[in-house]
């Protein structure tokens, strides 16, 4: 390709016209210079201006009310913040009295989450393990490729499996009366987020320079007690990270869960409980709330507190790799 | 036995070569069973106790037919060949190389036992050889460190098959279970009656257009912006907190873009639910990703590309256009694609800021090709699947699966292009 972009300029074409043309062209698109170096500037601050858009608005949604061109704080005094971080209940649509409380949805997101790591991370560590160390050439390549098939395929699809495929399975082998449960929900997010972590923790892996495995080969280590003595401590931000970006998809992750996980509003007894996590809540009830109520206004809520979260663990999961760089080039 | 051993004419002699040991070191015997026998120590050996216990490396000890008047077992041709090694625990083995028997007298019982059993028959000028077992072959910690290193491999790769086999078969059964449902007619129809007859013309074309218009926003800015991220920022904190801004960006939960497409797009602009609500919702979330390929395709082109242009006197920007953008380009491509995969596969945020239930396209004309104005709310695939599925009570199973199936293999034929422009280019790299 560069080969191409030298034969541009050797002065072999045809017609002067043409050449005239041309560098007309490229005259104006050079004296275009300062006007393009702004949008190119422009545009990489968009993802602040984005990321902080996002939750002005969110935070505006929830809090503040749009009433002749003026905004009047709504929110603030009507909602008790200690029922909403604390109670059990969530009845949002309750004659007698709505009641707002998260937990329960909180710990739907939490068993989710938690059941599905404990599924995702060691498959996908021992995965990213095998793609890294124990196997080369083509088949390397097509496992990565599949594992990036796996990757690609829409949430909505792996909702639709779990509710089709998935849930008369659990019902034939658990006997339990319900299909979609949290343990449909966290076999489907944990296919979903072996991806992430098998990428991230391949790349890790691979980062770790090959002198440590050739030394601790030279000592007499078997393959197993390289990875298992020298890769693991050398490349564990990475693993790390992989694992909290694994964590991040499972919470954020919206259709899967709405379909799979049976959609109770309870904390779930057992992994056959039906539960239902905040993202799936929001996607369910904003279609029915009225806009500008305070149901509406809390599911905007709920998508801070989301918001918060993933944010936090994606910066830790970020500090944690910058972590690993700076040692490295110190 | 006796017998057998008077008809093959001729005496056994033990050989014995250990290092350090001057001149022939040999005893002849009438059998097979007494050689063997002072091999192990029981008998009588040149008065000594037992002729070698092979404790040092490439030693040797050999049991040889000869005739009475040979003295040197040396013409002899071996027959048989057995390991021992001392430096074994245990009492295992099989004599061979790979699997030592741990001392002499263990070797010798093996032998009587095999020539008890008529195994080894030893034709004049044949001999069989003891050795000791040679140096760089596999001891046993080695081998348990070997049996350790395959279980290891063998656990990881289940573990890699148990993340692959699964999905094979999930997809196989959604394309069994979609089969019947499958056809031209499907691909190409209207949906009629809530989506529970016809096919699902419409919200591919939903899908089509909402792709189109959020790349068409999403991939000139997320390029630039990594054009910017990877070109021009310096290492500075407020570049530092641009990165970080596209990390958490790219983590950004799908609903909670969608809540932001809605408060943002669908309200705050006045667009109402629409086509372009939705593809403007659809752009933010995929940007991020495309910011980070284009900023990996970017760091991909050598710096002494740059330099060298720079020293010719371009500026910077037409280094960038003419020596950087062209050869990452593929990069850059590749990225631009996978984020068509993911866009065409959301669902959540587009369920409020601009994808309808059920809105059927005419059925020719203009309006079979362009059914939507950017004000309109359009139909789409993964929001048809979802429709289906959960909203409407009696939509035929085939008719799911067959969605499931179409846009799955939407997604995964994008995503395979992708994957061979970049198998196909990099093989065509030049650095």
């Amino acid at each position: 390709m560069a080969s191409s972009n030298v034969a541009d300029v050797r002065p072999n074409r045809k017609g002067s016209a043409f050449q005239s043309f041309r560098q007309l062209v490229d005259s104006v698109i050079d004296a275009c210079e300062p006007i393009v170096e702004w949008m190119i500037r422009l545009s990489g601050w968009s993802a602040i201006v984005f990321v902080l858009a996002i939750f002005a608005f969110v935070f505006a949604q929830a809090f503040f009310v749009f009433e002749n061109d003026s905004m009047i704080p709504s929110l603030w005094t009507k909602l008790d913040f200690v029922e909403f971080f604390t109670s059990v209940k969530w009845r949002p649509t309750s004659v007698v009295r709505e009641q707002y409380g998260i937990v329960a949805l909180l710990a739907g997101t939490g068993a989710v989450t938690v059941t599905s790591m404990l599924i995702a991370v060691p498959l996908g560590l021992g995965a990213a393990v095998y793609v890294s160390e124990f196997c080369h050439g083509k088949t390397k390549e097509t496992l990565k490729i599949i594992i990036e098939l796996l990757a690609a395929i829409p949430s909505v699809v792996w909702g639709f499996i779990g509710v089709a495929v998935l849930g008369p399975l659990i019902i034939d082998v658990t006997g339990s009366p319900i299909g979609v449960n949290v343990l449909n929900a966290s076999l489907i997010l944990a296919l979903m987020s072996v991806p992430v972590i098998v990428s991230v923790g391949e790349d890790s892996l691979k980062a770790v320079p090959d002198s440590y495995r050739e030394a601790a080969e030279a000592l007499g280590a078997s393959k197993w007690e390289v990875v298992y003595r020298v890769l693991f401590p050398a490349a564990k931000n990475g693993l790390l990270a992989a694992v909290l970006l694994g964590v991040g998809r499972a919470i954020g992750e919206t259709m899967a869960v709405l379909m799979a996980s049976g959609h109770k509003a309870q904390i779930p007894g057992g992994l056959l409980d039906p539960a239902r996590t905040l993202t799936a809540t929001i996607a369910a009830e904003m279609g029915e709330a009225p806009r500008g109520g305070d149901h509406y206004r809390v599911l905007f809520l709920i998508g801070i507190v989301l918001f918060a979260l993933t944010f936090l663990v994606n910066l830790i999961a970020d500090v944690v790799v910058k972590g690993i760089k700076g040692k490295q080039n110190g | 036995m006796a017998d057998a051993n008077r008809s093959q004419a001729g005496c056994y002699v033990v050989h014995s070569a250990e290092k350090g040991t001057a001149g022939p070191n040999f005893q002849r015997f009438p059998t097979m069973e007494e050689a063997v026998s002072a091999v192990a120590g029981q008998g009588s050996f040149n008065g000594h106790q037992q002729p070698s216990n092979l404790t040092k490396s490439n030693n040797s000890l050999v049991i040889a037919h000869l005739s009475n008047e040979q003295s040197d077992a040396s013409q002899c041709r071996p027959r048989h060949r057995f390991y021992v090694d001392t430096h074994l625990l245990g009492s295992g083995g099989d004599g061979t190389e790979r699997d030592p028997w741990p001392d002499v007298p263990t070797a010798a019982k093996h032998i009587l036992s095999m020539a008890g059993d008529g195994k080894l028959n030893l034709r004049p000028n044949e001999q069989i050889v003891i050795e000791s077992r040679k140096m760089f072959t596999a001891t046993r910690l080695e081998k348990k460190k070997m049996r350790s290193q395959r279980i290891a491999k063998g656990v990881f790769f289940c573990m890699t098959l148990s993340l692959v086999i699964p999905v094979f078969a999930i997809l196989g059964y959604l394309f069994v279970q979609a089969w019947p449902a499958l056809s031209w007619d499907f691909v190409t129809l209207n949906p009629k009656r809530m989506g529970t007859e016809g096919g699902i013309w419409a919200p591919l074309v939903g899908t089509f257009f909402l792709v189109l218009m959020s790349l068409l926003m999403a991939a000139p800015v997320g390029v630039m912006a990594g054009v910017y991220l990877n070109e021009y920022a310096k290492d500075n904190w407020f570049n530092r907190i641009i990165n970080l801004a596209v990390v958490n960006l790219a983590g950004v939960p799908s609903i909670v873009h969608a809540l932001f497409g809605l408060g943002a797009f669908v309200l705050a602009a006045g667009m109402g639910k629409s086509l372009l609500a939705a593809s403007l919702t659809l752009s933010v979330m995929t940007l991020p990703v495309i910011i980070t390929s284009t900023r990996e395709a970017l760091a991909a082109v050598p710096k002494s590309f740059r330099e060298a242009c720079w020293n010719m006197g371009a500026t910077k920007w037409q280094t960038i256009r003419t020596i950087v953008l062209p050869n990452s380009i593929s990069g850059i491509l590749t990225g631009v694609i996978l984020q068509v995969a993911r866009a065409a596969g959301e669902t959540a945020p587009i369920i409020f800021t601009g994808a309808a239930i059920f809105l059927p396209v005419e059925d020719n004309g203009v309006g079979y090709w362009l059914p939507y104005t950017l004000k309109s709310e359009v139909m789409a695939l993964s929001m048809h699947l979802y429709t289906l599925r959960e909203q409407i009570n009696n939509a035929p199973l085939a008719m799911q699966y067959g969605t499931a199936v179409v846009l799955i293999g939407l997604v995964l034929s994008v995503n395979s292009v992708s994957i061979a422009l970049r198998v196909y280019l990099r093989s065509r790299k030049k650095w």
